[in-house]
């Protein structure tokens, strides 16, 4: 544990020092300030329009933060050779890509708090009262999708170029979300290999509309029973299974 | 612990390219280390001392055969224990301060937290980099920053130290420094395992030498053995001597040539008798006012003009010529250092037939 926390924190420091997190954050910042006057532009109300934005802008800023940083952070210690320094010491391969994966992740927790303090201030400041708790189970729900986005992205660093890993976390993130697609494209495909494949990336890939709900929030719609668990321990299960086979192809890996 | 490190029949192969080419980078090199010496890792760029040692330090995992360090195989993170590494470049993140990279460094290799403070001052005064603590990484030059880098390598008081290239690229004033570290170091009774084409570093503070040409094992043994394996023979200087004598000394298959002033030098090969000379000039009542052994550098000797080639150390009477990573055939044994295999490296006589 010892070693992952060294890892972590330093990872955290290196995340916190790049200028491109806070590029991120100043973008979500605006648009989440801006959203609050395009409330008279929609025929939903302000805070529909601001719960809308918010959510879509906190999960941008996840991806792009996952995709930036967390590509960058194991794919440039491998290409600048970094992680000589620390896999020459008694570490064990599987704790330095926890460590990373946790020192990202803390990155990642801390700057989604950020931003929904800006998103719940604004929204308090405009109705005059706390917004629904739905909004926090939204955002949570985010957090989860986003530690598989960086787990992903971990996974595809530990054997391709950061510009390739970048590709294809984005691809795994457009996928992820169009999972439920893949499956109505599955049912009505009558080769039976293309079929296969189908249903062979619906069950390999992550279902990340399962931690979608944003209309539920906008709308005031009922969130189902157990979800959020549900979602939550999905989202940990998928995470750990990432983590897994990115530690297994990192342990092979010549570096 | 008898061997704290041993190599035994390592190769690694690479694929190269799109039709994943074959590259042998080291083919069956054998050898192990005793503790308590330091050993010079030798041989021209593109021997495969690099991959070696990544191979030693697990970053690279061998095609076949079996690393053990410090009794543990390498694979294992516990084998880099007490053993430090210090790349032939610096690599450190560069978000990091001197101090912070040092702390970082020596948290990893277990240095209590009470003791890191104290353990961090201690190697940036042996590097010379004390009150720098507090500059970025990226504001120090490439010396300053190998000498950071050779100063995350003393923490937590290891017990073998392997360096890759340390010196490369480093001003006269940092090679003076890190060659009196590696004296220290080895006078502490630490084994030391550095590798260099600098042959007199090797030759400076070196008790063994591994050779590596071509990704195979050319050598391994004492620096004194090897040393032998390049004598050319006896030097004697002598004050000026009649023709007639030197007449003589030339037929006997010796070299006769002026000295310095009337001084006379004649050069005994390795292969003749020396007591001939001697009673030569016995007899013609000529004392030697000098007598040494006369070796060829170790430049010369591993490396010749041409590597590969052979044939440029058939000066001063020497017989077969080569440089000894052609010539020599077997693999041989030095104090604190062994040869895994016999048929290892040099052993197929390949050099022998050049």
């Amino acid at each position: 544990m010892r070693v992952i926390w060294l890892v972590a924190v330093n990872t955290f420091k290196e995340t916190v020092r790049n200028k491109v997190l806070y590029n991120i954050l100043l973008v979500a910042a605006v648009v989440l300030l801006l959203a609050m006057s395009f409330g008279d532009l929609s025929v939903m109300s302000r805070v529909q329009v601001m719960s809308d934005f918010g959510l879509a802008t906190m999960s941008l800023t996840g991806l792009l933060l996952a995709v930036f940083i967390g590509v960058g952070v194991l794919g440039s210690e491998i290409a600048d050779k970094t992680v000589y320094g620390v896999l020459c010491k008694p570490v064990d391969r599987i704790q330095f890509i926890v460590g990373k994966f946790s020192g990202l992740l803390v990155t990642l927790v801390l700057n989604f708090l950020l931003i929904a303090l800006i998103f719940v201030v604004a929204i308090t400041w405009m109705v005059g009262r706390a917004p629904e708790s739905a909004i926090f189970s939204a955002v949570f729900l985010l957090m989860v999708e986003m530690s598989i986005i960086i787990a992903a992205a971990i996974m595809w660093s530990c054997f391709t170029t950061p510009t390739l890993a970048a590709i294809f976390t984005l691809s795994f993130y457009v996928a992820g979300h169009l999972n439920d697609m893949i499956t109505l494209s599955a049912d009505v495909q009558e080769n039976p290999f293309t079929k296969t494949v189908l249903v062979i990336l619906h069950y390999v890939l992550p279902n990340l509309e399962f931690f979608n709900i944003r209309t539920q929030v906008v709308f005031g719609l009922p969130v189902a029973d157990g979800h959020v668990m549900t979602a939550a321990v999905y989202g940990a299960l998928y995470t750990a299974l990432l983590l897994l086979l990115s530690s297994v192809l990192f342990a092979r890996k010549d570096l | 612990m008898d061997t704290i490190l041993k190599v035994d029949k390592i190769t690694k192969v690479y694929r190269r390219g799109f039709r994943a080419v074959r590259v042998n980078a080291v083919s069956g090199v054998a050898f192990s280390l005793s503790p308590n010496h330091i050993t010079g890792f030798v041989g021209p760029n593109g021997a495969g001392k690099t991959t070696t040692i990544k191979m030693i330090m697990g970053l690279v995992r061998p095609t076949s055969g079996n690393i053990t360090l410090m009794g543990k195989p390498a694979d294992n993170p516990a084998s880099r224990s007490g053993v430090a590494y210090v790349s032939e470049q610096p690599y450190f993140y560069k978000h990091l301060t001197v101090g912070e990279t040092v702390d970082f460094s020596a948290r990893l290799v277990g240095v209590k937290s009470a003791a890191v403070g104290a353990e961090r001052r201690r190697v940036l005064e042996a590097v010379e980099l004390a009150g720098r603590e507090k500059s970025k990484v990226r504001s120090l030059s490439k010396g300053l920053q190998q000498r950071l880098n050779m100063a995350c390598g003393l923490l937590g008081d290891p017990r073998l130290l392997i360096f890759d290239e340390p010196m490369s690229g480093l001003d006269p004033p940092s090679r003076r420094l890190f060659r009196s570290l590696f004296k220290k170091l080895g006078d502490e009774g630490r084994t030391i395992f550095f590798s260099t084409h600098v042959l007199e570093d090797v030759e400076a503070v070196c008790r063994n030498v591994v050779v590596l040409d071509g990704g195979k094992l050319r050598f391994t043994g004492s620096v004194a053995s090897l040393l032998e394996k390049g004598t050319l023979g006896t030097e004697i200087v002598v004050p000026a001597i009649p023709d007639k004598l030197a007449d003589e000394l030339r037929a006997d298959g010796l070299e006769v040539s002026r000295s310095s002033g009337d001084d006379v030098l004649i050069l005994i090969p390795a292969h003749r008798d020396l007591s001939i000379c001697q009673r030569k000039l016995y007899e013609h009542e000529v004392f030697c006012q000098s007598i040494q052994k006369r070796t060829m550098p170790l430049e010369n000797l591993l490396y010749g003009d041409d590597i590969g080639t052979g044939g440029n150390v058939n000066s001063a009477g020497s017989t077969d010529g080569g440089n000894i990573i052609n010539t020599f055939g077997n693999v041989n044994k030095g104090d604190g250092i062994d040869a895994g295999n016999g048929n290892n490296g040099g052993s197929d006589g390949k050099g022998a037939a050049q």
